[in-house]
């Protein structure tokens, strides 16, 4: 390919280039609206997000289109992620707009979420490892500012810092994969990548493991499998809220689907080797996530616990490498979205004069408080735990089956061992919910905007639970093109 | 002779390098690593990288190493503090780097690293692989005077890698911001002067009638 005008295609990134702009525009617009006027940020950042989700649906045709000198690519497998990450922001903007209400400089706030939201969508686009090292990072910096934007409170700091320093080693660590493969094909297109990894001199050379095993961590940082996950309870549960609930979901979507396309379209030639690396993390993840989960108090704590093992869940699918495990993997990212925003916003509605609302115990008797919440948080905690027919029941059925039936038998075997231990922990907030006497006074909030997200949320895994097959249908019309 | 230069400017740098992690003043550390820098650059000149070299020294010692200097010496960090533990987590670290060293060996002695240079088609810059050869050890060769470095690079910069560019660019409108906004506060204890205030300020503000 020539680089050449002509051959420099744009159009498949007008999403992309859509939020930079807007995301710009925010910026110096905030600078100039008076107080009683900054409701207009929030307000155009949910505007942008619905723009862009619609823009890069539409965008989508048949076939995969590369642009920018195939720097990226341009496909339903990466549209429908896009939607993922740009819903997940929508709802963080929505959940935002209490929790931060008294902070200076929220306008950056939100540029910021868009920024990390851009990230994001060049990462899913990427097919080439510059540009998803430099989509990485875009989304990376962003968050660590935004973890860390409650200055006052240590917490927040030490969660930033930590998230900071533990991130960029992961960076590093990825990197230095990248340079090995480099190395060993001259190019850093996935495409390359695989060709030259398809001769059998490359497969067994120490230089190729050592980079897949070093790409590997890298990945495994940055969507928190074990045993890298030492960040997450730490960050998450400094973070403020409506960011935790971002960050739970958002960059392990783009993180995924990432991860698939490198391994599917650069490491394909690598999958004896990379099966086995992941298999020890899956494992890792399944049993740490949720044993650990059962000995959290703070309810944030615990939700990072359980992200841990979800990870470990929708891995199964990665390692089948089938059609089918790709399927299952969206499908469960699109309902663990659901799932998790849902499950935040009752946390964040249950936040009260002083009281964070974090604790396992400032659940206790919330039936006898505020009927709607505790039914919608009993609905989800169920789903969180697999227990039909809700949607989280689903997704982690045709995870396991896919494992199956890809012959990983003793993986889906440990899956539903873990999946059954994990209800433990979710059935517990369960029994605070619903048994348990209430312990301090409550004053529930009422907050329209976050109300709707708890019931879309709610209902979407109560809908996706008896009705789970037009979803399914979507998350294979999503990989059409890039199997 | 060049081979002599050569020797002499990596062993130079790794030396320094060694002597950044190893000094216990960090002032010093800091110093070590401005010299390695000059080496790095020195070894650029040598393969006809001038223009590598000068921004080498430009950048990284007249501005990241100059910055750390502020940083260093503004911030009274205890080093005695940070060195608190170090017998304790030495064996685990040593354990680790004893294993990446192995690594590194083994992969660098898997030669089947291929010279990018002879893979590509001079026609139309694309990526040709016909298959793995080995042994072929990319050979660093000083360019002629007729290659112009500065222009070479902006040719690939604005075409091939414009879109990494264009969003490194990005990144560093998110650094920016993100150093402003988790620093600047505005601090209730002390008194600013505001000056859009003063322009603005009225009779009408400042002035009031007192019957008397």
């Amino acid at each position: 390919m020539q680089y050449t005008l002509e051959n420099l295609v744009i159009y498949p990134l007008i999403p992309e280039m859509f939020i930079a702009l807007m995301a710009m525009f925010i910026l110096l617009l905030d600078v100039f609206l008076t107080d009683a006027k900054k409701k207009l940020v929030p307000a155009l950042s949910i505007l942008t997000l619905l723009t862009a989700m619609i823009i890069s649906f539409c965008a989508v045709g048949d076939a995969p289109v590369s642009a920018f000198f195939n720097y990226v690519i341009q496909d339903s497998f990466a549209a429908f992620s896009k939607g993922l990450i740009c819903a997940a922001g929508i709802f963080t903007i929505v959940m935002s707009q209490r929790y931060m209400k008294g902070e200076s400089h929220l306008g950056e706030y939100y540029v910021l979420i868009l920024f990390s939201i851009l990230g994001m969508m060049l990462m899913v686009s990427a097919n080439n490892f510059l540009s998803m090292y430099l989509g990485m990072e875009l989304m990376a910096l962003s968050v660590y500012v935004l973890v860390g934007y409650q200055r006052d409170m240590l917490r927040s700091s030490e969660a930033a810092l930590k998230y900071f320093v533990l991130g960029s080693l992961a960076s590093c660590m990825l990197l230095y994969g990248v340079t090995f493969l480099y190395g060993v094909s001259g190019s850093l297109h996935f495409s390359d990548v695989a060709k030259a990894l398809s001769h059998h001199e490359a497969q067994t050379s120490m230089a190729v493991l050592t980079g897949l095993v070093f790409i590997m961590a890298g990945f495994a940082f940055k969507v928190s499998m074990a045993p890298f996950h030492m960040w997450t309870p730490d960050t998450y549960e400094g973070a403020p809220t409506p960011i935790t609930a971002f960050m739970s979901v958002a960059p392990k979507v783009a993180g995924f689907v990432l991860f698939i396309r490198v391994l599917h379209d650069a490491l394909a030639p690598m999958l004896n080797e990379y099966v086995t690396i992941l298999s020890v993390l899956a494992v890792l993840s399944m049993i740490i996530g949720n044993l650990a989960a059962i000995a959290q108090r703070s309810i944030k704590r615990m939700l990072a616990y359980s992200t841990v093992g979800h990870v470990g869940f929708i891995l199964l699918g990665v390692i089948s490498a089938t059609e089918e495990g790709y399927t299952a993997v969206l499908f469960y990212m699109l309902i663990y979205l659901f799932m998790t925003m849902g499950v935040f916003s009752v946390l964040l509605l249950m936040r009260r004069d002083g009281l964070k609302g974090e604790l396992l115990d400032d659940f206790a008797g919330l039936i006898h408080v505020h009927k709607g919440y505790a039914i919608a948080m009993v609905l989800l905690m169920f789903s969180m735990a697999g227990i039909p027919f809700l949607g989280g029941f689903w997704a982690k059925f045709y995870v396991f089956m896919s494992a199956f039936n890809a012959g990983y038998t003793q993986l889906a075997l440990i899956g539903l061992l873990f999946s059954a231990i994990g209800a433990f922990y979710y059935i517990r907030v369960i029994k605070y919910v619903l048994f348990d006497s209430e312990r301090e006074a409550f004053n529930p909030l009422s907050d329209k905007p976050l109300q709707a997200v708890l019931v879309l949320c709610t209902l979407f895994v109560l809908v996706s639970g008896f009705f789970p097959d037009p979803l399914i249908k979507v998350c294979q019309a999503a990989l059409v093109g890039f199997i | 002779m060049e081979s002599l230069f050569f020797f002499i400017f990596s062993g130079l740098a790794i030396l320094s390098a060694g002597f950044v992690v190893l000094s216990k003043n960090a002032i010093h550390s800091v110093v070590a690593l401005i010299f390695c820098f000059f080496n790095a650059s020195a070894l650029f000149l040598m393969l006809g990288a001038e223009f590598l070299a000068i921004i080498l020294i430009l950048i990284y010692v007249g501005a990241v190493m100059v910055l750390f200097m502020f940083v260093l010496m503004m911030m009274e960090v205890n080093f005695e503090k940070l060195r608190e533990g170090f017998m304790q987590y030495l064996p685990l670290g040593l354990m680790i780097s004893l294993i990446l060293l192995m690594e590194f060996a083994a992969a660098a002695a898997s030669n089947i690293f291929v010279a990018v240079t002879h893979k590509t088609d001079p026609k139309t810059g694309e990526f040709i692989l016909d298959e793995v050869t080995k042994n072929i050890i990319p050979k660093a060769e000083p360019l002629t005077a007729q290659v112009n470095n500065a222009a070479e690079i902006g040719k690939v910069l604005y075409t091939q890698y414009m879109f990494a560019f264009e969003v490194a660019a990005l990144i560093l409108l998110v650094a920016l911001i993100g150093a402003v906004v988790l620093t600047l506060r505005t601090r209730k204890d002390v008194k600013y002067q505001s000056i859009p205030k003063q322009v603005r300020a009225s009779k009408a503000d400042r002035l009031r009638k007192a019957s008397l």
